[in-house]
This record gives structure tokens, sequence and C-alpha cells, in this order.
């Protein structure tokens, strides 16, 4: 991210949403960028994967301009979005077809990322039979299906009840422990500052409206990490108190 | 006298099996995640209140979890079980065949496993109910149907052809 800027015009006024914000993500890298309801988070992720253009700035990928279309870049949504038309199957096979995947490698790409999330004896159900937190194991699965060098997820959990998040948190992070999975890094957009403390290993804090960045923090805890323990909530903190 | 006894027992275990239809497996294991962040046991309202959840949304999700013997609910308190903290440190392969060696002992799931096996061909979803109705009543029915499909699937025992209505048996993945 190279000084990336957003507005937004109506009537001839702008409306500042994002100042200029520069980082960048390496190879293991699990970055949450965290920041109050409104400051632009979202709007940062899509402009990362190319669905929004910035409005000056740049965002490289491998030192080229991101675009929309790249492979290399998958997404999860908080909505899941999934086609309810389609079996599980069928919608982690989705990606792979946009891709040009053959149709039987895209069958076994599919199944692996199926089992991966644990959705195995699921594969022919449709979304209407799925709990919140299997459908977004769906999103994951087809995310992952692409075998993306970078994972990007926009508040994956903030759809689900309170059990269900938690744990598919932590088969996130099994999964994300798994080097031979993809993706090479994770960038996730959260509101849920503990959320961000117990996944990442880098937070990035953005002010309220126009989102800057405030702080960028390096999360050294070591994993699995426990939200009862006093650093934990030490992190925590520093965070609230640098949003609030 | 042991009879009856036997049918009670069968009865509770039958209605325990229903109550599963309401939770997702996703909220059984963030449950035991939850009390083992807390140290292995809480009451009842600690965990209530660490997991933001009031009785009435948490009550279902507790109950399936005892009922898979994955905690006890004893006096207010709930705690951990030896099953439950194996299930936390398996991968998502050996959890499914953990419950699934707890699931495939529920007396209404084996009855449909058997029919299905002897059966040699896919049940129909009435015929399934039908005969789930004549063992618990038609009230229990749907419930009973509803949590048959989701846990058979996740431990890999049950495929089920929503649009054909059938249900058939499968052979778990290796």
């Amino acid at each position: 991210m190279k000084d990336v800027t957003k507005s937004f015009f109506e009537n001839g006024k702008e409306f500042k949403v994002l100042e200029p914000l520069r980082f960048g993500l390496a190879e293991r890298d699990f970055v949450c960028v965290v920041g109050p309801s409104g400051c632009g988070k979202s709007t940062l992720l899509r402009i990362i994967v190319g669905l929004e253009p910035p409005t000056s700035g740049q965002v490289l990928f491998e030192g080229q301009p991101i675009r929309a279309d790249n492979p290399q870049v998958a997404m999860v949504f908080q909505s899941f979005a999934l086609f309810p038309w389609l079996t599980v199957q069928q919608n982690v096979e989705l990606g792979l077809e946009a891709k040009g995947t053959h149709p039987e490698e895209r069958q076994r790409i599919a199944r692996k990322f199926i089992e991966a999330v644990g959705l195995t004896g699921f594969e022919d159900a449709y979304p209407r039979e799925l709990s919140g937190g299997m459908k977004q194991r769906v999103g994951i699965a087809r995310a992952l299906g692409i075998e993306p060098l970078l994972l990007c997820m926009d508040e994956p959990f903030s759809s689900l009840d309170p059990l269900t998040a938690q744990n598919l948190r932590d088969e996130i992070l099994q999964l994300w422990s798994n080097p031979d999975l993809p993706p090479r890094a994770v960038l996730m957009v959260t509101h849920a500052i503990e959320e961000a403390v117990y996944m990442a290993d880098r937070v990035i804090v953005l002010s309220s409206r126009p989102g800057r960045m405030v702080a960028e923090l390096s999360i050294d805890l070591p994993r699995p990490r426990n939200r009862k323990e006093p650093e934990f909530y030490g992190w925590v903190d520093e965070i609230y108190s640098l949003i609030v | 006298m042991s009879n009856s006894h036997e049918n009670v027992g069968r009865a509770v275990a039958v209605a325990d099996f229903r109550s599963m239809a309401k939770v997702s497996v996703g909220q059984v294991l963030g449950l035991v995640e939850a009390i083992d962040e807390v140290g292995g046991v809480a009451d009842v309202a600690t965990i209530s209140q660490e997991v933001d959840m009031d009785l009435d949304r948490l009550g279902p999700v507790l109950a399936a979890a005892e009922f898979l013997g994955l905690l006890t609910v004893e006096d207010g308190d709930v705690r951990m079980t030896d099953l439950s903290r194996k299930l936390l440190s398996a991968s998502v392969r050996e959890r499914k065949a953990i419950l699934r060696r707890v699931i495939d002992d529920i007396p209404v799931f084996r009855m449909v496993l058997d029919a299905a096996r002897q059966a040699r061909r896919p049940l129909e979803r009435q015929e399934v109910l039908d005969s789930i109705a004549a063992r618990a009543g038609s009230h229990q029915a749907e419930d009973l149907f509803k949590a048959l499909v989701y846990w058979g699937r996740y431990v890999e025992l049950v495929q089920y052809d929503s649009r054909a209505e059938q249900l058939r048996l499968r052979s778990p993945s290796k």
C-alpha cells in the first residue's frame, strides 16, 4: 500500500474515507486491521483486492498494480456470498471454474479444501441446509481452493453466534499453522479488538473516519493464545486506548 | 421392571438427541473451547457471561454437549471430560472419528442406519420419518430427522439428497 487514499464525492463535495495509508504484507504475515465502525476498514480491503480503485496512491501485489481478477488473492465475506442454488461442492468449485481449472482437477481440489474446513459429508448439501458457521466454512474453502498467496477476510465472524465464531477462529488458526496449505499471508478486517489480538501477528489500528493509521503493533504472544492471560488483556487495553 | 427402566432410559436418550437438531457442531466445540479457556470448569452463569449468550440460547448447546459426553453439568457447574480434552487436541478428521463413535451408539441413529443397511437401497425421507415416529412419537420425528441428517453428515455416516429426499449410508473418508 503506497500512500493510498479514498474519498467519495457527492454534489461536488468530497467525503474523505481514508487518509494516506502505507503498509506492507510479507510471507507468513497474519495482519488484522481494526478500527471503529465507519472508519473505512472494509473500503480499504476492497481497494486492496482491486474491487475499488483508490483516489490516490497505489496497491502493489508482487511489484505490480493489483487487479480485481488476480487469482492469487482471495476474499472471504462477512455475508458468506454463497450461491443458494449450488451445493457445497459446486460453490467451492466455482472459484476454480473461473480460473479455468479442468473439471476433474476442480473436483479433487474442492474436496481437499472441503475436508480441510471439516465439511466432508456436506458436499451435496445446499447452503439452506447449513448452519452459519458451516456457510462461512464453505466461503473459506472456496477462497482457499484457488490456492491464493493472499487471503483477505472482511469481518468473517461477525454474522456468527459467539460460540460458532470462537470455534471457527481456532480452526482457521489451525489451518494457518499448516505451512503446506495456502495462503502465504492473511489480511483480516475486524471491529473486534479481542479477535484481532487473538489471531494476528500484527495489528494495524485505524482512527475514526477519515481512517488513518494510528498504530501498527506486533503481537508477540505465543500461540495458542489465552484471552484470560494478563498479557493478552494488556494488548487489548492498549488498542482500546488508541481508538477511543 | 428392568424393561420399563430400559424404556425410560431410551426415551431420555431419544429426547436428548432431538435437542441436537437445534445446535451446530461449531457451537458445541465453541462451548468446549470456552470452558477449556477458563480452566476446564465453571458455573453456568460464568459461562453464559463469558460467551455472551443468555441461558435460553446456551441451554440447548449445553444439553447437546452433555449428551455427547463432552461436558458434565452438576450443581450448576459445567466441567470438561476426558473425551472433550481429547477432542480439543484432535485434528479435524480425528474429531469426526471421535464424535462418530459417540453418535453411532445413539439408539435412534443406530435404528435408521440398520434399516438402511438392511434395505440395501436409499431410504425415502418419509419412511425414515415413519420409523422414527413409530419409536419416538410423531411430534418428535421432524426434529430427530433433522438431527440425524445434520450430525450423520458431519460424522460421515449418512448422505442425504435433499432434492430427491433420499437418505443413504456413506463410508467415512480415510
